[in-house]
């Protein structure tokens, strides 16, 4: 991947695990009773968005495509369902109104790091055919 | 409370707007490097001068839920670092580091990170403001 946006998405993804842990942590230590459900979700999103950040950073590849397809469908689903049945959601999350409180950045961010993932694996097998491929063929 | 909703919300949210569009009008025109380098410590004097005001609101004894508001405005400052991180990609400072995963830029690619940091850096400290302001007014 471009070193430019291999960076630009570390940067990102830093900026919102520190955003959600803080979130998280908070409503979790103080309030978990009152909206378990959208209060573990939020945790669940600052693990996620640390464990891509490190990804990229490792360049574990498997990792970070496996990492921001969990968060893209969890930030549909979560912001599809805050509006489809709000009554599952006495309090907001880091994915409500697909991360709307956050920018848009929440499903703006898996959306373009998952295109660059998938295209650097896609070119990494198209390397991979080109050298196992017979001379001449 | 006036002055932090009147005069100190607007101006931090004005810093923000020109480090957004100057991060942009670098990844434009990598010759407005300059300018965005300019816009840096304007953002972390922005910043501060923010944070000064959420203390003396504090100290002021608005009624403001103080753990909320210590952390968006200590996040506030943590993300400060992210302005400029180019420059930890030369290679000299990727000399001086053993790890194998940190990436060595030229210097159009670190123009460039340093133009998408600023865009991000942008968008994470109006988010930050606004939800320092929704407390605040939340208080008033």
């Amino acid at each position: 991947m471009n070193p430019v946006a291999r960076i630009s998405l570390i940067a990102g993804y830093s900026v919102l695990a520190l955003a959600a842990l803080g979130r998280s942590s908070f409503q979790i230590s103080t309030k978990l009773s009152e909206a378990p459900v959208p209060y573990l979700v939020s945790g669940l999103s600052a693990l996620l968005y640390v464990a891509i950040a490190v990804a990229l950073w490792r360049r574990w590849a498997g990792v970070a495509l496996v990492g921001t397809a969990i968060e893209l469908a969890g930030v549909l689903t979560v912001g599809t369902l805050g509006y489809i049945e709000s009554s599952w959601w006495p309090d907001e999350t880091v994915w409500t109104g697909y991360g709307s409180a956050y920018g848009w950045f929440p499903v703006i961010l898996p959306a373009v790091a998952l295109w660059l993932l998938l295209r650097e694996r896609a070119c990494r097998s198209a390397r991979a055919s080109a050298a196992t491929a017979p001379e001449g063929a | 409370m006036e002055l932090y909703t009147g005069v100190i919300y607007p101006l931090v949210l004005v810093v923000c707007a020109v480090l957004a569009a100057l991060g942009l009008a670098t990844l434009a025109t990598p010759r407005t490097h300059r300018l965005l380098k300019l816009a840096i410590p304007v953002a972390y004097a922005a910043t501060g001068i923010h944070a000064a005001a959420v203390v003396v609101l504090m100290l002021t004894g608005l009624d403001q839920d103080l753990f909320l508001s210590i952390g968006y405005t200590v996040a506030s400052i943590a993300v400060l670092a992210l302005l400029g991180i180019g420059r930890l990609g030369t290679p000299e400072a990727a000399a001086a580091d053993t790890d194998p995963d940190r990436p060595v830029l030229t210097p159009a690619q670190i123009v460039r990170v340093d133009a998408v940091a600023a865009v991000i850096v942008a968008v994470a400290l109006a988010t930050v403001f606004w939800r320092v302001l929704t407390i605040v007014e939340g208080a008033a």
